[in-house]
């Protein structure tokens, strides 16, 4: 399970997915809130706490091709599985691995960007407990959503059509300050049927 | 010695009937070749050897073990598939350097590149090589386990005349050392493995 | 799949269809006569409130098509019958058409209520997101070109759709409670008076005769190119 969780954090290195790519563009989604809706700060910080969630959605579902479809046009997913004896330590790599490129890089730029928005200290906090609890939620979603569409063309709004209604109970938590224990919930049903869902898809690409 | 059994196989993909009640028994040292047309279920049959499709009826048997039970059947075979698994957008080093991350084994690159002369390669995007270079580095994959049985599949194709010389010449080689090798074909190799069969 | 076995199931539908096709006239008749002339108009919405003998049903049939379209997903899993992963694409596309229904009428049903054409009403935005639902299994089903393959792929879909619901549901509830003023979603009578329910009554019958008679016209089209497809295949 290591070799695989490396080699796919090589991956991501190499092609430069890296941090400060994905951090950039959590950035750049956000200051460009001022400009849309001009700088009153009370208004920004209730937009703030909507358009980060965006900013993770897109940065969850626009790569989730990563996860699955790559390796499988290529050819390397028969590598992966002819050295990982189970289905399972594959699919829980591919969530690190996923969530540590695409979703950490949110909460290293997290601090500055409610310095920017004229986030209190307290809101901070539960907004990052939020954000923490859903973005694991939403990477088990993508993870199956890619298993299940391995054999599908390969079209991204398909995929986003699939994700988005089973993103919308992240978001409306979400955006509520108080409502992270219900997001950790949400996260651990859906880890619960990403795993079986992604297992399932996985085994009918393999034949 | 090691000894490679399949007994009546027969396969179905969907309702379409593949392999029927193909039965074949290949010892260490041995290379059969697979030949037949398009589509006629070669790909298949490796990828079954593979235990990749685990839906079939009948047995293979490595060294008299189900390789459905056997754990350690996995390791004891490498399969090169026709898709070449490599990253188009890294370089050659960057991908050689992911299989050895995966296939957890340290090798010295330039000694494996120099098996098809393709040394100055290394620091090449995939993207700028062509089909017969990119062909010649998923062959390198051979090199990252220690694999009893190689399933070659279709590894001819877009070679030129040296490096099939120089792939043939590694083949035999590894079953001076015990290997046994399965390969699928368009062409015919007839002169070179005598062992063949048609599907 | 058995051909001789879906030749019945043809003959069944062939001989229902034209019954079908004539109780439905005959139920929506009856039943557009009682909802729009025989039943008094609502003291407070008028006459705008008799769209509700089409929204109510087709609401009804929107979710119960997905019901039947989970239940034949999860049969097929359990027996591998051909049979329900076409049931599950004919009932889905009906269940697409009837959650759009229900969309619009309760869109024009809100112009002379609300004043305006959409409400982010808790129960509307549920049914959007239903749509969207249907709309991804239906376009999981076309975009995979092994037809195996794709029958597998979206009944492991529809299932996790269902799953889903619920905690759409929930989750849209309880945004909704936050975000609205209460007035609003209190705005469908919670009681209905005895003169309304007869016709309600004979219009749900109606629709859900129109939906049988459309799910069977599917089923036979969809048997039938389950039949060209493997007639191609084996050839």
């Amino acid at each position: 399970m290591f070799a695989l969780l490396k080699r796919d954090l090589y991956l991501a290195l190499f092609s430069s997915s890296s941090f400060f790519y994905t951090s950039s563009f959590f950035v750049l989604v956000l200051i460009i809130l001022p400009f849309l809706f001009g700088t009153n700060d009370v208004q920004l910080q209730v937009l703030f706490k909507g358009i980060i969630w965006i900013g993770l959605s897109l940065s969850i579902l626009l790569t989730m091709d990563r996860i699955f479809n790559a390796d499988y046009e290529d050819g390397n997913l028969d590598i992966i599985f002819q050295q990982n004896p189970s289905l399972e330590t594959i699919i829980i790599s591919k969530y690190i691995t996923h969530w540590i490129v695409y979703c950490l890089p949110l909460f290293i730029v997290l601090p500055i960007l409610s310095f920017l928005f004229y986030v209190s200290l307290d809101n901070f906090f539960l907004i990052f407990l939020n954000l923490f609890f859903g973005s694991l939620g939403m990477v088990f979603i993508v993870t199956f959503v890619s298993a299940l569409t391995l054999g599908a063309k390969r079209t991204i709004f398909l995929k986003a059509i699939i994700v988005i209604p089973l993103f919308v109970p992240f978001l409306i938590f979400g955006t509520n300050l108080e409502s992270w224990p219900i997001l950790l919930a949400l996260s651990m049903m859906s880890f619960v049927l990403s795993m079986y869902v992604s297992a399932y898809g996985l085994r009918l690409y393999v034949e | 010695m090691n000894e490679l059994k399949i007994e009546d196989l027969t396969c179905y993909r969907g309702e379409n009937l593949v392999l029927k009640d193909l039965n074949t028994k290949l010892k260490s040292g041995e290379t059969l070749v697979i030949r037949g047309s398009n589509g006629s279920g070669k790909t298949t049959f490796l990828r079954v050897l593979s235990n990749f499709i685990k839906s079939y009826k009948g047995k293979i048997l490595f060294n008299d073990q189900n390789v459905l039970e056997d754990s350690y059947y996995r390791y004891s075979f490498n399969f090169i598939g026709q898709k070449n698994s490599l990253k188009d957008n890294l370089s050659v080093k960057n991908n050689l350097r992911l299989w050895e991350i995966i296939y957890q084994k340290k090798i010295s690159y330039s000694k494996i590149l120099e098996e098809f002369n393709i040394t100055h390669l290394i620091e090449r995007d995939v993207t700028s090589l062509s089909d017969g270079q990119k062909k010649c580095i998923s062959l390198l994959r051979l090199n990252f386990t220690e694999s009893k049985i190689w399933y070659l599949d279709e590894p001819f194709v877009y070679l030129d005349e040296e490096n099939s010389q120089k792939l043939i010449q590694k083949i035999k080689n590894f079953n001076n050392n015990n290997g046994i090798v399965i390969i699928t074909s368009n062409i015919n190799l007839q002169n070179t493995f005598t062992n063949e069969i048609k599907i | 799949m058995n051909l001789r076995l879906t030749n019945k199931q043809i003959n069944i539908i062939e001989k229902a269809n034209p019954f079908l096709i004539v109780s439905t006239v005959v139920a929506f008749t009856l039943g557009l006569y009682f909802s729009l002339l025989q039943s008094p108009p609502d003291y407070i919405q008028g006459d705008s409130m008799r769209i509700m003998y089409i929204h109510v049903p087709s609401a009804w049939f929107a979710l119960m098509a997905y019901t039947i379209l989970a239940g034949s997903s999860v049969l097929w899993f359990i027996t591998r019958n051909p049979i329900f992963s076409i049931i599950a694409r004919s009932i889905a596309q009906i269940g697409m058409i009837f959650t759009l229904i229900s969309l619009v009428t309760g869109s024009i049903w809100g112009k002379p209520t609300w004043g305006v054409w959409w409400v982010w009403d808790a129960r509307l935005t549920s049914m959007l997101l239903l749509f969207f639902l249907y709309l991804a299994y239906i376009f999981l089903w076309q975009s995979i070109i092994n037809k195996d393959l794709a029958s597998k792929i979206s009944a492991a879909l529809a299932i996790v759709g269902f799953v889903n619901i619920p905690i759409i549901k929930f989750s849209v509830d309880w945004w909704n409670t936050l975000h609205q003023p209460a007035t609003i979603s209190k705005l469908s009578s919670p009681s209905i008076d005895i003169s309304m329910m007869v016709p309600l009554f004979i219009m749900t019958l109606a629709t859900f005769l129109f939906l049988i008679t459309v799910f069977f016209i599917r089923l036979r089209i969809e048997i039938l190119d389950n039949k060209i497809l493997r007639i191609r295949e084996v050839k």
